[in-house]
């Protein structure tokens, strides 16, 4: 039974349910998905359309693009803002979370909450505070900025990307503050106790100590993060739902719509399926990059250690 | 000890209980706007309701109500996200344990392409998906759109690539030694796994059970492409944002609906805490 | 464990089960979904297959133009969808069924025809202009009959700008121009550059447009009225409100005009408005125009490969032809019917104004539709949602505009 040579029934057949979904819902949409890219593929119903191959036709138009290229730019930097702000944001309660405070598991488990509700809902919530919530905060308190509809985050596009940098800090800060505390629980004591009575400063001790020995949470946090804010789209529906409008290249054009929405809309909304699978596949080639090229930066440092 | 306190911790109790109310404000606003009219809504949404009961009132409204199918499609999200946690952990697992201990070239193969596969996102294969489900419905008769079939089916090829990596670490180091026994003893392959190895497998499928039942409860654009709005079967992120897209935002039954999406996985939580998070940081350190 | 594997397969396959035999209606007035919705179920107790209603609308964002696609790349498109021009016709060519033969077409006036066939079955009659709270107006001394020009309006808006505390007022007009409520601003209020002032169905000025010809004039006295009545709006509805605020705005008397259309009458009856309302002409020009724009908008069409052609054909035959149907368009879902048989008037304030205006033969035509949605919604909205935020000047505006038009040339 045990470290056969050949493939048996049983291999088979335990193997078969998975594969057959692998097989199915990956592996033939995918080279499929490839196929169409470099067709005029469309999701309607038009008088005398046929399939046809047209080359990288697709490719060429997408590169063109204006609103394809600023939905990468501000991707970019919405993904470098979030994962900066989330880690930072995390780290820091993280730090907090492992003192001896008394309701310690009370705020951690309050702190990690929003990571269980959908970024859908969460969306919904966070544009309900920023349009309506805020406004009547600055009412009362008479902050006189809050209160000034010229002043709504989800007005403009450059401060609409801001409240998605907001609401995606708050909905990961808890589960990346997690992985954090369990990488500082492992922080031997000694360490710790020999630096305070050793009289180093905090910041010393965070820099010589806590940072570099944790250094393999920040490969896996780094990760997460980076993937999620690059794939991020629930958020982007219900908070901003492409946003406010801002102008590039000349051209006004939606403001807040990052990649996957706008694969999303180019291939449904604006009826171009075979565009929006062009979208798909740069979009795929350029995540797997990124994020070779970040763990790769981030092993080589944890083995330096 | 008290002085210590004082001096040490102090400052920091203050700065928690100060983030615990910023994390926390957000749901505190949805659940007293829950209780008010829309006009109310626009008007003052800081304060508590005048009327605590109205919220109730607009559970019950809401759970009824054929517009947003509220009642339905928690049974709908129920169903497919037991169903799919299910089958991920006995398919995976059982998968897992055949390539660990069938040492070939063909079987280290194979799970390197499932592990390939982790990176793939959902944007390169979502249309074609669509098309060829299509084609399948055509093919075979059964259907896989707009069906709790079809979106299984995708949960499932989606979710055990991650699932069947995690089984395999742990598999990898499981004594040979007991599985050995128990084919002594006369034990049939898969009454080996499925009453010898299946339990021991208990860590990892709380971790799958977890990251994954998660991630499909919340899951927004799976089910939009797969069930599509409006029809018949539709998870509860689907129905919200049915209900809460529409052209008259009444942001009172907005905020209910999103309450009560909140509350099955927020109760969860709070039971099951301590194995919650024990479980996404096991997932994600791997 | 196996046991278990079973039922989840059962209950898996069950999910799967056939569906049923019963028509499927797809259209994009969410307003009305409830009571259409009522009136399918009483349909279907009549001795008919079962109705089932989709609504699919409200902000650009999930629009009927988008669900369409997605179900047609399911391969589950509805028996019953919605059109609303040229456009969207050539989009579905391949799968719209020619209507020509059927009993309501010599009842209307205004059913979608094109190729000398027809094809679509007109909803309802719609129209807007800026709708007025005539109270208000009376209060502070403006005379409706004077909004009929940019200069009318400029001064009609200042004097009642400056009057704003006396009247209870936040501000004169409730517009908006949000990305998601870019149908306000891309599609109606867009119309006016198109057919303002234009004898009725005349398509110079669109025809123009498509073709990359800008008349500077006409979209320079266009750009005006947008700048007068963003300049006027509440900046809150303006760049955020969607259309509950837009619309709620008005109804609780915090703006005095508003830019929508006698759709909006059960919204006023269910905020229990008790004011009197009705439609004035859009000051887009600097001459007098003395029409509001009413025109049959969208249309019901039947899908070719529909596996209940008679029924779909009856549901829309019993629409015009019965009591129950008549009932339900004109009292029910407030619309103004399209088809000269009906008798019964809808009751609310503006779809009365509108029925008014076109007594009075005082009407411009619906043009948007010869635009596609792509060019509406992803070039022009973005322009006015600029504009309206105050990141880009009128004379931007135009420019912006000029060139998105001129980019039309093919």
């Amino acid at each position: 039974m045990k470290r056969r040579r050949q493939h048996g029934a049983v291999f088979w057949l335990f193997l078969a349910p998975v594969l057959l979904a692998f097989l199915l819902v990956i592996v033939v949409p995918f080279f499929l998905g490839a196929y169409y890219s470099f067709t005029n593929w469309s999701a309607t119903a038009r008088a005398g359309e046929t399939l046809k191959l047209i080359g990288l036709a697709n490719y060429a138009r997408i590169l063109k693009d204006p609103s394809f290229l600023y939905s990468f730019l501000i991707t970019a930097i919405y993904t470098v803002l979030n994962m900066i702000a989330i880690n930072v944001a995390s780290f820091g309660l993280a730090m907090l979370v492992t003192r001896a405070l008394k309701g310690r598991n009370v705020y951690r488990a309050s702190f990690f909450v929003p990571n269980l509700i959908g970024g859908l809902i969460l969306g919904y919530i966070w544009q309900f505070i920023f349009n309506n919530a805020i406004p009547s905060i600055g009412t009362a308190l008479g902050i006189a900025a809050w209160a000034n509809p010229a002043n709504l985050l989800l007005a403009k596009s450059t401060t609409a990307l801001l409240a998605m940098v907001i609401v995606g800090t708050w909905q990961y800060a808890g589960y990346i503050m997690v992985i954090y505390v369990a990488a500082l629980e492992t922080i031997p004591h000694e360490l710790i106790e020999a630096s305070f009575i050793d009289g180093v400063s905090a910041w010393r001790r965070l820099r010589a100590i806590t940072i570099p020995l944790t250094r393999q949470a920040f490969t896996v946090t780094l990760f997460l993060t980076l993937v999620n804010s690059f794939k991020q789209f629930d958020v982007n529906v219900s908070l901003t739902a492409g946003g406010p409008s801002a102008i590039f290249a000349g051209r006004p054009l939606y403001g807040t719509e990052l990649l996957a929405m706008n694969i999303y809309n180019q291939g449904l909304r604006s009826n171009d399926m075979a565009g929006g699978q062009a979208r798909a596949v740069v979009f795929f080639v350029v995540l797997v990059i990124v994020s070779v090229i970040q763990v790769a930066l981030n092993k080589r440092r944890e083995v330096e250690l | 000890m008290k002085t210590r306190y004082f001096t040490r911790l102090l400052g920091p109790e203050a700065l928690a209980v100060a983030l615990f109310i910023v994390f926390l404000f957000p749901f505190f606003i949805v659940l007293i706007n829950s209780g008010k009219t829309p006009f109310e809504i626009t008007q003052s949404p800081l304060t508590f309701p005048s009327d605590w009961a109205k919220i109730p009132q607009n559970m019950a409204l809401i759970w009824t109500s054929p517009n947003v199918q509220y009642s339905s499609s928690f049974l709908s999200s129920v169903i497919i996200t037991v169903v799919s946690l299910v089958l991920l952990n006995v398919l995976s697992s059982q998968a897992a344990w055949v390539l660990v201990r069938t040492k070939t070239r063909l079987s280290s193969g194979i799970f390197l392409m499932f592990v390939a596969a982790m990176v793939v996102p959902f944007q390169i294969v979502m249309f074609p998906l669509l098309s060829w489900f299509r084609e399948l419905t055509v093919l075979t008769g059964i259907r896989l759109l707009r069906t709790y079939t079809g979106l299984i089916l995708a949960y499932i090829g989606f979710g055990m690539s991650q699932c069947i990596f995690l089984f395999h670490g742990f598999i990898k180091s499981i004594p040979l030694e007991i599985e050995e026994a128990a084919t002594i003893d006369g034990c049939r392959p898969a009454q080996t796994f499925y009453q010898i190895v299946f339990p021991i497998l208990r860590p990892i499928h709380a971790t799958v059970v977890v990251l994954n039942g998660i991630w499909i409860w919340n899951d927004y654009l799976l089910p939009l492409l797969i069930l599509g709005k409006g029809n018949r079967v539709m998870t509860i992120p689907l129905a919200v944002s049915n209900f809460a897209g529409a052209y008259v935002k009444q942001w009172d039954l907005i905020l209910t609906a999103i309450l009560m999406a909140m509350i099955p996985i927020v109760v969860l939580f709070l039971v099951a805490q301590r194995s919650i998070i024990r479980g996404m940081v096991a997932g994600s350190i791997k | 464990m196996k046991r278990i594997l079973f039922i989840v397969l059962a209950v898996a396959l069950v999910g799967a089960a056939a569906f049923g035999q019963g028509l499927t209606l797809m259209q994009n007035k969410p307003e009305i979904d409830s009571m259409l919705k009522a009136y399918a179920a009483i349909w279907t107790k009549g001795g008919n297959v079962p109705m089932t209603i989709k609504s699919v609308g409200g902000g650009t964002n999930i629009d009927l133009g988008t669900q369409l696609r997605a179900d047609y790349a399911a391969g589950d498109m509805p028996d019953i969808f919605v059109i609303a021009g040229i456009e969207d016709y050539k989009e579905w060519a391949a799968i719209i069924l020619d209507l020509s033969g059927e009993r309501w077409v010599k009842d209307t006036s205004v059913a979608f025809k094109t190729g000398g066939k027809v094809y679509g079955f007109p909803v309802a009659v719609e129209g807007w202009g800026i709708a007025y709270n005539a109270d208000v107006l009376k209060k502070a001394g403006v005379d409706p009959k004077t909004l009929v020009s940019y200069a009318g309006y400029k001064a009609a808006f200042a004097k009642i700008d400056s009057q704003k505390a006396a009247l209870g007022l936040k501000s004169v007009v409730s517009m908006a121009a949000s990305i998601d409520m870019g149908w306000v601003t891309a599609h109606h209020n867009f119309n006016s550059l198109l057919s303002n002032g234009l004898p009725y169905g005349d398509l110079s000025v669109t025809n123009d447009l498509l073709a990359g010809k800008v008349d500077a004039k006409r979209l320079s006295e266009y750009a005006d009225w947008v700048e007068l009545l963003f300049k006027y709006a509440d900046k809150a509805v303006l760049t955020t409100g969607n259309y509950d605020a837009q619309v709620g705005a008005f109804a609780s008397g915090q703006a005095a005009f508003l830019h929508q259309g006698n759709w909006v009458d059960p919204n006023m009856a269910q905020a229990k408005v008790t004011f009197s309302m009705a439609f004035a002409p859009h000051g887009s020009m600097a001459k007098t125009t003395d029409g509001i724009f009413v025109a049959a908008p969208s249309f019901y069409v039947i899908n070719k490969d529909s596996r209940n052609l008679a029924a779909a054909k009856k549901f829309l035959n019993d629409l015009v032809y019965t009591e129950a149907g008549n009932k339900y368009m004109v009292v029910d879902a407030g619309m103004i019917p399209a088809y000269k048989n009906i008798n019964l008037k809808p009751s609310g304030q503006l779809s009365k104004s509108v029925q008014a205006w076109a007594a009075a033969g005082k009407v411009y035509s619906w043009n948007q539709y010869n635009f596609t949605n792509d060019f509406r919604d992803k070039t022009l909205a973005p322009i006015y949602n600029q504009f309206a935020t105050g990141a880009i000047t009128k004379a931007q505006f135009i420019d912006l505009m000029t060139t998105a038009f001129q980019g039309l040339k093919k």
